[in-house]
């Protein structure tokens, strides 16, 4: 049992492509045959993965920039602060100086000690205090809201569910978009263990919970791509959990929403054939064909996400092919089983087959 | 004026080979059944600082592996149990123990007092915490670690296969355990040993901080214990406290681990600080400036801590106004803290500084620690928190906080207290190597993860996708742990190499003033003779007291009856009361620490019948140790302790040092009740029918139960009463009587579940209230014990009315136990009917 | 005052302040979290929450007032200059009755710190 494995050694032509995914890595370490050659195509790719732009100091969003600016100002105050004890210090442990008596250091105590944390803390936590109902209006948004996205947690995906007033609910998995402007109301639940929601660049982060319904609002304000992790530890692949999120003008949301809520336009082929065949569909849903499994991430529009697995690798025929032979190694700890022991054309024509899936 | 004993040599020479004998250590193996506060503190160091280098090569390990993105240097399982671990033994077995360490090593002979009250508590405590430390560090050579964190939620936790979450858990309980004990001996200790003179007003501030740890260990841990309890029964035998298909709910685990995780922070903290609180005066040359304010910063953290653990829960989407509640709380203890660090600039400034390895590493942990504190006050306000949280820029923050507010005080400390171990100094140059490479690696790995974390890096990632701006600070975070983990290096290099060559024999070589540096290294009597204090800074201004103190000029300069013998002080003024004898060496604290351990390696397996077995053998060990070493009636009822006073040598009831004991503990006890108690109504809070539709315990066996209990305490109230009056055959017949009332009570209080079937694997209804009267048994089953206990010693004549320590501890234990009965049958019986 | 002992000798008066504010603390979180986890079944609304922890607040604050008082005669209504370092009962006494000061007046403040939020927060929701 090693604990610790080789150390992979890159090879010149992945090094030259520069964005080796997660995923090629660690398959380097797999023994299996099909894995190998799997990932033999899979090096090939070179271009950066549609990650997503991850930093709460860039924000795209209302919450998430007052907490920045907030952030600001206190990283200002703080250094200053941290100067006035270190040079007090400093000046403390210097040779010739005066020795200042008792009295005087007594003051110091208090006024530097006391009195002043007691009324900038103050200050700053009537602020905070101010601000907290300001960034999750909850009253007001859950009137207001007109689209509400229920999201749910699982080892080590993302269910999503998209409610309007008066419409079907959408559901789709490991991505989620909003409009840019409007208020979005988040539902947040968890059926298995704690995970926690987050979109950095717009806003903090909320648990989903067990037996737990948590509520979000977050304010887009500009549009882009951003990487949400799961921000709380959940298990083996608690790393490779995370989805896109993407903020959209309203008209290209709304667009987009009635697409993701048609069904699969698939290709008769042999992808489709075989998917039903090895039994796919008995965990993933592929609306308007036979596929309605609930156990793994629905799979109708997955040809247009941008990333896979959960925000773990680009969404390509490679990479979809790899997953489906082997989402014990990119996911360690994933409840869908490998299917190396396919000859490798027939994981090719699934992959095919659901990159198609737009 | 105080007036010495005024011996002749030969009778100084005489005292002193009584003395030596009476405390000397056990030669060979028996060596390890030595008792005495100085081997179990170095011990206890020593294990601690073993631990620390095992918990910080996992953190290597992982820093390697987060080097670069997307490497694969060790599997994602691995990970896990490496940051779980690593957690888990740098907060539970080296930050707490290597405080209880320093404490037991230092407090005697700061305080003037020869040992700690319950110096075999106290190595029972270290066996307690060597073999439980050892269990749970081992089980990653076996690749059986927990691998859910060491904040271990459920359900992730609760569902985790193997064996590692039962490792922690049950490892933790026995070392959470060690820690309760060894707060009673510190609060025991400092309130009621320390050397006659010393009042409050003189106690060395290292004292004060110890005192509020101490108290704050009471009320931090039981909570914890009270989770595991609730957590191992979930995992043990399906009860449902954490699954909320079955009404449980894995957030009172949260509150329950955090209402202990946030004071545990300070409990580190204040210790480390106590340290500065020694080293800054002796350095600067003269007494700390603002004493009172330390008193305050000390008490002040101790309160404002316990108001802090929502803000681990700040996005778990608790109320707001809950969440602002805590913030406030957040904020304010920062107010303390602020004060704590002007007492040393002020100190430094009206003093002359010497500059030295030791200021060096104080002066450096407070610039570090003062940007963990400006960091804590950002994520103390709720909105920077919901971006911070769970990110790397909270593990910027919590090690800035606890490298620089306790790590590099201890190196401090290390560096300041090391000629106490070998009279010899520690050398200045690698000292100071070994800051700069300290200071500097700690920076480089530490503050970039203030800017990852920021950028969204999660904490918990085993690795990262390249190409989202944390590539290069992982890279520049993992040298610069290397350069730390040298200077970690250097510092155990430093107190390892051999120092035959230097010079040694210096004798308080900082001229420091307080009473620890007149303690030899080779004599193991703690003080030669006990004095009297008159100053905070008695080696500063009490002249001569050195040469008096080691001419037996003072109290108890012999041993002429062959035993451990110390002074027992007022606890505001420290007048002399009584002359207290402390347990020897003796194998009774290993035997039991190890089979009681080996309780909780067996229920770790399931190995019921083992359990079992160990389990007789600790109750039949922890019994032989208190028939034979607690509560002996004297030869003699006082004794001469020499300028010209005479004590007695025995106390019973709140003037004897067992009963503070005792009442420490139920407290700690207590707290640990109200914690399951407050499960109970939490589960209330959270449903909108919270018995899930299952009949109760019904109010009439709880309600007869009740009444039985309160007869047994009237009857073990009576028993002491009788017992005093010399009216022995009633008091016997009293305690009889109470204990099969007793098991009367506890009957009854069984049945209540019992007869209505409640079946508590179905609903956390029926599991809570189970849990509450398997409480209440087990307490009833001790205090059966306890009544048979003193039937004993009184037949054997070891109880008297005058020598009645036991049926007066017995009868506080019975005060505890029937408030605990009151509430528990309360709660189960009626609480439900007034609904 | 004759209620109250001209002198207290207890070691236990220092912690009055700390422990008003701790139950302050809990009586404001435990009352405001039972109010919103059973506001449906309970007749009032928030604005009573409010109003409960303010009046808590003064309550609380009245009490370290006295204990502030107390303390502050124990002191000799700072008639002696610390560090009170002396080996007498007197300098036990004073320092006891400063630090007894300094602690009601953190216990002060940290009161009016966790009354803060009843000002900004106005509804339970999350």
């Amino acid at each position: 049992m090693p604990i610790l494995r080789a150390r992979a050694r890159p090879t010149g032509a992945a090094e030259k492509g520069g964005a080796l995914t997660l995923a090629s890595r660690r398959a380097r370490n797999n023994g299996s045959q099909s894995g190998r050659r799997l990932c033999v195509a899979f090096l090939t790719v070179t271009s950066v993965p549609a990650l997503g732009q991850a930093s709460a100091l860039d924000p795209a969003g209302a919450e998430a920039s007052s907490i920045a600016t907030l952030f600001w100002a206190m990283v200002v105050g703080g250094a200053l602060l941290w100067l006035f004890v270190v040079s007090l210090m400093l000046y403390g442990i210097r040779r010739r100086r005066r020795v200042h008596d008792e009295w005087t250091a007594g003051r110091l105590i208090f006024w530097a000690g006391a009195v002043f944390p007691v009324v900038t803390l103050f200050l700053l936590l009537g602020y905070a205090l101010w601000l907290m109902p300001q960034l999750r209006p909850w009253a007001p948004a859950q009137a207001a809201a007109t689209l509400r996205i229920e999201v749910e947690g699982r080892q080590f995906w993302w269910r999503a569910v998209y409610h309007r007033p008066g419409d079907q609910p959408v559901v789709t998995a490991n991505e989620i978009r909003l409009p840019v402007g409007e208020r979005v109301e988040f539902t947040l639940t968890s059926s298995d263990v704690i995970h926690s929601f987050w979109i950095p660049p717009l806003g903090g982060k909320m648990d989903m919970i067990p037996g737990r319904t948590n509520r979000l609002s977050i304010l887009a304000t500009k549009p882009g791509t951003f990487r949400g992790p799961c921000a709380e530890f959940c298990g083996a692949s608690h790393a490779l959990m995370a989805f896109s999120a993407i903020s959209m003008e309203p008209e290209a949301f709304r667009s987009w929403l009635a697409a993701e809520a048609g069904p699969a336009r698939p290709q008769p082929s042999d992808g489709a054939r075989l998917f039903v065949e090895n039994g796919c569909g008995a965990c993933h849903t592929i609306r308007g064909t036979a596929a309605s499994g609930e156990v793994g991430p629905d799979l109708t529009h997955v040809g247009s996400r941008l990333m896979i697995g959960a925000g773990t690798l680009p969404n390509t025929e490679e990479a979809i092919a790899r997953f489906i032979a082997e989402p014990d190694v990119v996911k360690p700890g994933s409840t869908m089983p490998p299917f190396r022991m396919l000859p490798e054309t027939e994981i090719r024509a699934m992959a095919a087959y659901l990159k198609a899936l737009q | 004026m105080i007036v010495g004993n005024d011996f002749s040599l030969r009778e100084r020479r005489a005292q002193e080979k009584r003395l030596r004998a009476v405390w000397a250590n056990p030669s060979g193996w028996r060596y390890w059944t030595s008792v005495n506060n100085f081997q179990v503190g170095l011990w206890y160091a020593s294990a601690a600082f073993a631990f620390m280098l095992f918990a910080g090569l996992l953190a290597l390990i992982m820093r390697a592996q987060l080097a670069v993105p997307e490497n694969d240097l060790i599997s994602a399982g691995f990970y896990n149990q490496a940051f779980t671990l690593h957690g888990t033994v740098m907060m539970f077995l080296f930050a707490v123990p290597i405080f209880e360490a320093v404490a037991i090593f230092l407090l005697p002979p700061m305080l003037g007092a020869r040992e700690l009250p319950f110096p075999r508590l106290g190595a029972f405590g270290f066996w307690s915490f060597f073999l439980g430390g050892v269990f749970v560090c081992g089980s990653i050579l076996f690749d059986s670690a927990p691998t859910s964190g060491w904040f271990m939620y459920p359900p992730l936790a609760t569902k985790e296969p193997g064996y590692g979450a039962d490792i922690w858990l049950l490892g933790l309980s026995f070392i959470e355990v060690a820690s309760i004990a060894a707060a009673v001996e510190i609060i025991v200790g400092i309130m009621k040993c320390r050397a006659p003179g010393m009042r409050i007003n003189l106690m060395p501030l290292f004292a004060w901080y110890l005192l509020v740890v101490a108290g704050m260990i009471l009320f931090a841990f039981p909570p914890l214990i009270a989770g595991d309890i609730l957590f191992e029964m979930e995992r043990m035998f399906d009860w449902p406290f954490f699954d909320a298909s079955r009404g449980g709910d894995p957030i009172l685990w949260q509150h329950l681990f955090w209402i202990f995780g946030h004071p545990e922070v300070y409990i580190i903290f204040l210790p480390a600080i106590a340290l500065m609180a020694m080293i800054v005066p002796t350095f600067a040359q003269r007494p700390i400036v603002g004493y009172p304010w330390i008193v305050l910063a000390a008490v002040g953290t101790g309160f404002i801590s316990f108001g802090l653990w929502v803000h681990h829960m700040f996005a778990t989407g608790l109320p707001q106004i809950s969440l602002a509640f805590f913030s406030a709380a957040s904020e304010a203890v920062a107010i303390p803290t602020g004060v704590q660090i002007f007492v040393f600039i002020a100190t430094m400034l009206a003093g002359r500084v010497i500059f030295s390895v030791p200021m060096l590493f104080g002066i450096g942990g407070i610039a570090v620690f003062v940007i963990g504190g400006l960091t804590g006050v950002m994520v103390a306000l709720a909105p920077f928190d919901w971006q911070a949280h769970d990110s790397y820029f909270i593990v910027a923050h919590l090690h800035y906080v606890l490298i620089g507010g306790m790590l590099f005080p201890i190196v401090a400390g290390i560096y300041y207290y090391y000629p106490l171990i070998d009279s010899k100094r520690l050398s200045n140059r690698l000292g100071k190597i070994a800051f700069w490479l300290m200071f500097a690696g700690f920076n480089v790995a530490f503050f970039p993860m203030h800017l990852t974390g920021l950028r969204g890096m999660p904490r918990r990632v085993f690795t990262y996708p390249a190409g989202i701006g944390w590539d290069w600070l992982n890279l520049v975070s993992t040298i610069g742990a290397y350069v730390f983990a040298a200077s970690v290096l250097v510092v155990v290099y430093d107190v390892l190499r051999p120092k035959h060559r230097q010079p040694g024999g210096e004798i308080n070589p900082w001229n420091a003033g307080t009473l620890e540096w007149i303690s030899e290294p080779e004599e193991n009597w703690g003080v030669r003779s006990i004095p009297i204090v008159e100053s905070r800074y008695p080696l500063w201004d009490q002249k001569d007291l050195v040469r008096r103190i080691n001419e037996g000029d003072f109290y108890l300069p012999d041993a002429e009856e062959g035993k451990r013998e110390g002074l027992v002080t007022s606890v505001l003024d420290a007048r002399p009361l009584q002359v207290l004898r402390v347990g020897g060496t003796s194998y009774v604290t290993i035997v039991s620490a190890a089979s009681l351990g080996m309780v909780f390696v067996a229920l770790t397996f399931h190995w019921w019948w083992t359990a079992l077995v160990f389990g007789v053998a600790a109750f039949a060990s922890i019994l032989y140790w208190l028939w034979t070493g607690t509560s002996e009636i004297p030869e003699k009822p006082q004794k001469d302790v020499g300028l010209g006073l005479t004590l007695p040598i025995y106390a019973s009831g709140p003037n004897s040092v067992g009963w503070w004991a005792m009442f420490i503990t139920m407290v700690g006890d207590g707290t640990a009740f109200a914690s399951l108690v407050f499960g109970y109504f939490f589960y209330w809070t959270i449903h909108g029918d919270f018995t899930g539709g299952l009949a109760g315990p019904g109010a009439f066996w709880p309600l007869l139960s009740l009444a039985f209990f309160a007869a047994a305490w009237g009857a073990t109230v009576a028993a002491r009463a009788l017992n005093q009056g010399n009216r022995t055959d009633l008091a016997r017949a009293s305690l009889a009587a109470g204990c099969i009332l007793t098991i009367a009570g506890s009957l009854a209080a069984f049945l209540g579940p019992w007869s209505h079937t409640m079946e508590p694997t179905a609903h956390v209804y029926a599991a809570i209230v189970w849990i509450l009267v398997i409480w209440l048994l087990c307490h009833a089953a001790v205090g059966a014990v306890m009544q048979l206990y003193c039937l004993a010693r009184s037949f054997a004549g070891r109880m008297t009315a005058e020598y009645d320590g036991d049926i007066r501890n017995v009868e506080l234990y019975w005060h505890f136990l029937v408030l605990t009965a009151v509430v528990t049958l309360l709660v189960i019986g009626l609480f439900p009917k007034v609904l | 005052m004759s209620l109250i002992p001209r002198q207290i000798e207890t070691f236990w008066t220092l912690f009055t302040a700390p422990v008003v504010w701790a139950v302050h603390f809990l009586v404001c979180y435990v009352g405001a979290a039972i109010y919103c986890a059973k506001q449906h079944e309970l007749g009032f609304g928030f604005g009573v929450v409010r109003i409960g922890i303010g009046a808590a607040t003064f309550a609380a604050l009245a009490i370290i007032l006295l204990a502030a008082w107390l303390s502050w005669r124990q002191w000799g209504f700072g008639a002696y200059a610390p560090p009170h370092d002396e080996p007498t009962r007197l300098d036990r006494n004073l320092l006891q009755g400063f630090s007894t000061l300094l602690l009601s007046g953190l216990s002060f403040v940290a009161v009016i710190y966790v009354a803060m939020p009843a000002l900004f927060v106005t509804e339970c929701l999350r």
